[in-house]
């Protein structure tokens, strides 16, 4: 791995031609198959958004809806404040990625590449934490957050939420920085670069693939996450998507047309910007690449 | 705990900030539930301004219920132009766990929402419920009550909290179903399962229920339970005069599976939440179902509506009385004892209770509510199964209230579990209450 | 050998905010944790210190939590076991698909869908025939009717069928990690595997495979995290049930600890996941680190 990262330039774009003619039907089928059962449940949910609840309940796979139910996405977007929901979540996301890719890379950097004594045991406080569900420490949290005052602020879910992300984080940066060639830090050493300018241009150009890994990780947890979020806000002004989606949920009853409108909206500028994205995502990490 | 969180303050307030600085995502607003206003303290002749936190579980915006909320709480805030309630509406069980959390740090909002009995005796031996006995007696709200219906909210002689419903629990029946099976209202239990029967024979699926919410099953069965010993069996657990292997418990869980065997419920029960269950007998796909009566209003507003009766759950072998019924009170609001401006929630909560029937009442939301309500129901459109219901209420000669609401939460577990497990599985009778017997043991307090 | 030698003010810049957000909201918590599995309290009010009382009650006396561990470890089995069919895939789209990206993404779909929709979704799949789930309904149109099920409430299937649509829905997930890992591995080393009579999936098992060990690694440890904190997709699939039957580390911990009332007995189960984090983690270094050693 070490030696061939320099080359790393030319890699992607460039594919090696199929051989074998046969095989490429078949190839096709396979992932035209899982195409549709991977999209299959995103057009589910539309046909699901526009459905009443009986329709809903009584669950045929296929069915469509006798009359397009249009009021479950009003009722989405005026009853389930659709719009300053996500404006909170897109808020909290947005502060906690920066924040995670941030500070984690730091601490992956001075992890793989300084050359200190303490380097494994931090490493191995980070992992301990790695695999613990978030749910295991709400009662301390609350604590924390109590004597902080801090209850029912976003710090309250974008703290925690930064802190769990950071061992994943750290774990995945930390051991792509040592596949990093030694040399390039040395030849920089000689051009006078100090440790914040190798840091700034040059690893954390070359690591963009792995910080790209380390944002959908983020977010995918961050995103819909609502146990936390829960706990410690209460006002309706700093709540975020997953609020709206359960807020349709009542004691006796529940309105699951306006649930599915609601994740349809929530889905949908996400799909939208990271299709828009995906091409770009890929040349980033090319361009990241060329120049280390 | 107290030291716990001593040590835990000491050490992280400082170490924390820190971080936080460097991470500059602390966006802290100007008013949080508790924090600000001290000065309410001051008896300066201008109200200071103050924020109630309400925290209740009402929480869908299309559901008539939080309309009532919301438009309760704006009168209110219209009337008193210094307080303002904030509403923190959240679904029953994420409400549950954002209480206990809460409780553990002792941060109650000013207005929350307890289960009666056993379910909110931990809150009230912790100190964090404040007494409501004088605020209660305040315009004549405790008249507005059903008799005895505080008496679940009350400990030591103190009041703890405000009922928001007192249902019972009964039987739901399609009558168009009934009349295509040739079956009739079934007088017992042995009729009910010759009825499940004949239902079965003729292709229509007997009884619904959504047991993946297991209390639902365990509903079902404590109203067995009810008849086979009569009522007051899990109090006289506890005071230790019977087991769970008394033969009336042994009786009731025999019931139970004969019903289960008889092919009573649907295929997958055990998949279906409570509302996916109820909704096979709101669109006319099963016979019977056996709920609380808050099923009322959400039948009448479905397709079934107009071929629906109900009746008593029936004697089990000639045992029990049918006017002895499955009590429910309801979720009721209780005020932290830690509130920060403890008068003024009280007064709001005295209000919000005052006007509760009257816009329950409007909303077609009023049968099953724990106070009394003065209004023509007939004339307000309410239906004739409502009015039904209503007069069951009449007859009912005491009962048992469920089993999370007498046993501590550990036993209640292990009997929700045990239940739910007889509807995938035959189990002798003897072991199931063994199972609870052992159960119940290794969770009382030694 | 590390080159990069820096004060220690320098590295205390690079590591303590990190250092200390984590300590203070995981690390510390999780101590308290491990602190109240000693205890004998119910999260509201009074505690009392039993020492290990729970742990043995967890480890001896309780029906419900050796099963809930193997159904865990299962799950984590099953997840890296996809792994290996991630790759496959990636490979199949880097090599034989032109713009790639488009699909990658489409399969990563489910992952970002809240997990309340896959579980409607599901559950209309694996419904009895006659509550019109999708599958039974196959089967009997195939004229397979004895090989219909109660897909989620038959005890011994339902755990096998929420394993299935976490499958389902990390596929996409793993794939694209292992697809942004051959997209780094550069193409020379192809061009010279060809030149030494090494072509498709023989370049990919010289080539493919260990150039991509790193990022294994990466995916083994995301699917053993995402098994041991599976958690959302049971609740809203079974809550459990029936019967327990489907009940993993993390319900277990929630239903005592929340439901039961007994948070100091669910701390318990905390601090046991705790300690098979650390094995696990330490297993897992200690079979890459031979791996990476082997090929490198």
């Amino acid at each position: 791995m070490k030696s061939n990262l320099s080359t790393v330039s030319r890699s992607a774009t460039v594919h090696t031609k199929p051989r074998f003619s046969i095989a490429k039907p078949l190839v096709y089928l396979l992932l035209g198959i899982l195409f549709v059962t991977q999209l299959y449940p995103l057009i589910w949910l539309g046909i699901y958004s526009l459905k009443n609840n009986e329709e809903i309940l009584s669950g045929s796979f296929f069915s469509l809806p006798a009359v397009p139910q249009w009021v479950n996405f009003q009722n989405a977007i005026e009853a389930g404040n659709y719009f300053r929901y996500l404006s909170n979540s897109v808020f909290v996301t947005t502060v906690t990625m920066a924040c995670v890719l941030l500070l984690s890379s730091l601490v992956a950097f001075a992890i793989s590449r300084f050359r200190w004594r303490y380097g494994q045991i931090v490493m191995l406080v980070f992992l301990v934490g790695m695999m613990i569900p978030m749910q295991a420490t709400l009662l301390p949290l609350m604590i924390i957050f109590k004597n902080l005052s801090l209850l029912n602020t976003h710090a309250s879910i974008i703290l925690p939420y930064i802190a769990f992300q950071t061992p994943i984080a750290v774990f995945i940066l930390s051991g792509f920085m040592k596949s990093i060639p030694n040399e390039i830090e040395e030849s920089a050493i000689i051009d006078g670069a100090g440790i914040f300018r190798i840091f700034r241009s040059i690893i954390m150009p070359v690591s963009i693939p792995p910080m790209m890994t380390v944002c959908i990780l983020t977010f995918i947890n961050i995103w819909n996450e609502y146990i936390l979020a829960a706990t410690f806000i209460s006002s309706e002004r700093l709540k975020t998507l997953p609020f709206g989606v359960y807020s349709f949920v009542s004691q006796y009853s529940v309105n699951y047309g306006a649930i599915g409108a609601f994740l349809v909206l929530g889905a949908l500028p996400v799909i939208l910007i990271y299709f828009l994205l995906a091409d770009k995502i890929t040349k980033g990490m090319v361009a990241g690449a060329v120049k280390g | 705990m107290t030291t716990m969180k001593r040590i835990l303050k000491l050490a992280l307030t400082g170490t924390l900030a820190l971080s936080l600085a460097a991470c500059g995502a602390a966006n802290k607003p100007a008013t949080t539930g508790g924090t600000e206003g001290e000065g309410a303290k001051e008896t300066g002749s201008k109200p200071q301004n103050i924020t109630i936190t309400f925290q209740n579980i009402y929480p869908d915006p299309t559901d008539p219920k939080q309309g009532m909320l919301k438009k309760i709480v704006k009168q209110y805030e219209e009337m008193h132009p210094n307080v303002k309630i904030e509403l923190d509406s959240l679904n029953t069980d994420q409400q549950k766990l954002k209480l206990k959390t809460q409780a553990a740090s002792k941060e109650v909002p000013d207005i929350t929402i307890v289960n009666p009995a056993a379910q909110m005796q931990p809150f009230v031996e912790a100190g964090l419920l404040a007494p409501l006995n004088d605020m209660v007696e305040k315009n004549g709200l405790k008249d507005t009550f059903q008799e005895g219906i505080l008496d679940w909210y009350t400990f030591d002689g103190n009041l703890y909290a405000l009922s928001d419903g007192n249902n019972i629990g009964l039987v739901y029946y399609n009558k168009e179903l009934f009349e295509q099976g040739g079956v009739e209202v079934p007088t017992t239990f042995e009729e009910m399962i010759e009825v499940v029967k004949a239902l079965k024979a003729k292709g229509i699926q007997p009884m619904a229920i959504g047991e993946k919410d297991t209390w639902t099953g365990s509903f079902l069965f404590m109203n067995m339970l009810l008849r086979t010993n009569g009522p007051g069996f899990l109090q006289q657990v506890v005071d230790g005069s019977k087991t769970f292997e008394d033969p009336a418990f042994i009786e009731a869980v025999d019931a139970f599976q004969n019903l289960v065997q008889a092919g009573a419920f649907q295929e997958g029960a055990t998949s279906f939440d409570y509302n996916a269950g109820e909704n096979l007998f709101k669109t006319g796909k099963a016979a019977m179902y056996y709920m609380g009566s808050w099923a009322t209003g959400g039948i009448e507003a479905s397709s079934v509506d107009g071929k629906v009766g109900v009746f008593k759950f029936p004697t089990i072998n000639g045992k029990g009385n049918p006017d002895e019924f499955m009590l429910a009170p309801g979720s009721a609001f209780a005020i932290s004892a830690n509130s920060k401006h403890l008068e003024e929630t009280k007064d709001f909560l005295n209000y919000f209770m005052l006007n509760f029937p009257k816009e329950a009442f409007e909303v077609r939301g009023a049968v099953g509510i724990a106070q009394k309500v003065d209004g023509d129901f007939k004339a307000a459109g309410y239906s004739d199964m409502a009015m039904e219901v209503l007069s069951m209420f009449k007859d009912v000669k005491g009962g048992d209230i469920a089993f999370d609401n007498t046993m501590n939460s550990g036993t209640a577990q292990v009997h929700l579990t045990s239940i739910q497990n007889l509807f995938v599985q035959k189990k002798d009778p003897a072991e199931v209450a063994k199972e609870h017997q052992d159960g119940y043991e290794s969770n009382i307090k030694k | 050998m590390k080159v990069l030698r820096v004060s220690k003010l320098t590295i205390a810049l690079f590591v303590l905010p990190c250092l200390l957000l984590y300590i203070c909201l995981v690390f510390v918590p999780i101590l308290v944790s491990l602190y109240s599995g000693l205890l004998d309290w119910n999260g509201i009010g009074e505690s009392t210190f039993v020492g290990l009382e729970n742990f043995t009650n967890l480890f001896f006396n309780d029906k419900v939590f050796w099963p809930a561990v193997k159904r865990t470890l299962m799950f984590a089995v099953f997840s890296m076991a996809e792994i290996p069919i991630a790759l496959f895939i990636a490979i199949l789209l880097n090599r034989f698909i032109r713009r790639p990206n488009f699909l990658v993404s489409s399969y990563f779909l489910p992952v970002i869908l809240s997990v309340v929709i896959i579980g409607q979704l599901w559950m209309t799949i694996y419904n009895p025939a006659s509550m019109g789930g999708m599958l039974n309904q196959i089967l009997e149109a195939l004229n397979l009717k004895s090989w219909t099920r109660s897909w989620l409430t038959d005890p011994a299937i339902a755990m096998y069928s929420i394993y299935f649509v976490a499958l389902w829905q990390y596929l996409g997930y793993h794939t694209l990690i292992q697809f942004t890992g051959i997209q780094n591995i550069p193409a020379d080393l192809y061009e010279a595997a060809k030149i030494d009579g090494a072509e498709g999936l023989k370049a990919d098992w010289h080539i493919t495979f260990p150039m991509n060990i790193p990022i294994f690694k990466i995916s083994i440890v995301l699917a053993f995290i995402g098994s041991l904190q599976a958690f959302d997709m049971i609740m809203v699939m079974t809550g459990g049930g029936p019967a327990n039957a489907t009940d993993v580390i993390a319900t277990h911990m929630y239903n005592m600890s929340f439901k039961s009332m007994k948070y100091g007995y669910g701390s318990s189960i905390a601090a046991f996941l705790v300690g098979v984090c650390l094995v696990a983690t330490i297993i897992i270094n200690y079979l890459f680190n031979r791996l990476e050693r082997k090929y490198s």
